[in-house]
């Protein structure tokens, strides 16, 4: 699961392979922003998983391992 | 009698705070103590019969729209209705802006429309989304009334407003929230009173109307003003809140130490720049990037930050001066967006301590030049 968060995150902040591991702080390494987010809540919604933005706190989705976390 | 302004009213605000920490100390609610409090603090803020009339009709209204919109909400979830509870919510505060164009609309003004109807709608939008599933009269009342925020914010959210007037304390965890209390509204009102008012009488109010020093100087001092003041005047609020159990947020994080503009509005008159993300932006983003309106998603993104910060321009009046002010604020955030997205470089020096001093003294001119805008000094 974790891995596959890391392939969306990477796809949407355009990092370079490998630079996004289980528990970079996607939010101070400058990974995700607003927008990121609400790519990240899109994209998870093609893959079956609702999350809701208004409800979501930066701090439950501040690594791929919290998120992986969060959708389990 | 304006909030924070006179002696008068921090001598009424101590005989108010008072019983609050009698009650608070004693580990009792100050739910219906504070909202009776609201109540009395409300009718010397509006000192005219033309003034209270104009705040009953406002709260009836808000009253009637959330609880007649709530009970729609649970037969439908048509977002229609729901603009239309908006546009009627936003009505009053409408008609006071237009007041600014027309001057037969000027009596229509009063104090704190801006912030109770920013209130209000996050409530009604709140509904609309399915957060918001039951409304106390009581506590809905106090959250649009509230008064020790009702002039200049900051904006609280309701669900987060509730919970603190449901929270059971002991008299030990209140005498915490007293020395906060108390401490935010003796620094508030240092900053308030003391730095803002030295940096208006001894700088601002002896620089020349004008000439390109004297404005290169306004913009140090006004910058610096401006922060004080309400900053400081934010404090004061938070604190006054906090001593009747309501942890309201700040409203202020440091915001010269900004990296970049993001970063500043991430840290200037937050509750306004949060409410503006969470209602205005995330949605529009979220509908931009579900219908694919945008081959490239930024695009969506930057057009995002251009409708939100006009609004927020506007929101201060309808006038060319904050229309430029805004428009200058969705440019700085597109072009934000654009470095930090095109330039990979912009993400590493924001980690470099000698770039970050830099770039936060880029920032802090950039604001500052908006405020030139803002203040009418260079339009």
């Amino acid at each position: 699961m974790t891995d596959k968060i890391i392939d969306i995150l990477t796809d949407i902040s355009g990092a370079d392979e490998g630079e996004i591991l289980a528990d970079t702080e996607l939010f101070e390494e400058g990974v995700l922003d607003s927008f990121g987010l609400v790519q990240l809540v899109v994209a998870l919604e093609g893959e079956g998983y609702k999350l809701d933005l208004a409800e979501l706190d930066r701090s439950q989705v501040s690594t791929p391992a919290k998120i992986a976390q969060l959708l389990q | 009698m304006s909030p924070y302004q006179s002696l008068l009213f921090f001598a009424l605000l101590a005989l108010v705070l008072l019983p609050a920490a009698v009650l608070g100390l004693r580990g009792r609610s100050l739910r219906v103590y504070g909202f009776a409090a609201t109540l009395v603090m409300l009718l010397l803020f509006f000192d005219s019969w033309r003034a209270r009339l104009l705040l009953a009709f406002f709260y009836l209204l808000q009253v009637s729209l959330c609880f007649g919109y709530l009970a729609l909400r649970r037969k439908s979830g048509r977002r229609p209705l729901l603009w239309l509870a908006l546009l009627l919510s936003l009505t009053p505060l409408l008609l006071c802006k237009l007041g600014g164009l027309l001057p037969a609309l000027r009596p229509l003004s009063f104090l704190g429309v801006s912030y109770m109807s920013f209130r209000a709608a996050q409530v009604l939008i709140e509904i609309y989304d399915g957060h918001i599933r039951e409304l106390s009269l009581l506590d809905l009342s106090y959250f649009l009334l509230f008064f020790p925020s009702v002039a200049s914010g900051p904006i609280d959210r309701y669900r987060r407003f509730s919970a603190d007037l449901h929270q059971e304390r002991s008299g030990e965890e209140y005498g915490e929230l007293l020395r906060q209390g108390v401490w935010k509204l003796m620094t508030g009102a240092f900053y308030h009173f003391a730095l803002g008012e030295l940096i208006w009488q001894f700088w601002l109010a002896r620089l020349p109307e004008h000439g390109f020093l004297a404005t290169w100087s306004y913009l140090y001092g006004y910058t610096f003003y401006m922060f004080f003041n309400f900053a400081g005047y934010s404090r004061m609020a938070v604190g006054t809140a906090v001593l009747l159990g309501v942890q309201m947020p700040d409203n202020f994080n440091r915001p010269f130490l900004s990296v970049d503009m993001k970063d500043f509005w991430a840290r200037w008159h937050i509750s306004l720049s949060t409410w503006l993300r969470d209602y205005v932006y995330n949605r529009f983003a979220l509908a931009s990037l579900r219908g694919k309106w945008f081959k490239n998603p930024r695009v969506g993104s930057c057009l995002g930050y251009f409708i939100t910060m006009t609004l927020m321009g506007l929101w201060h009046g309808l006038t060319p001066g904050y229309l430029v002010y805004g428009l200058y604020h969705g440019a700085l955030m597109a072009l934000n967006e654009v470095l930090d997205t095109r330039w990979k470089k912009f993400k590493k020096l924001k980690k470099q301590p000698a770039a970050r001093t830099v770039m936060a003294l880029i920032t802090f001119h950039l604001f500052g030049f908006g405020l030139l805008l803002f203040s009418g000094r260079i339009l």
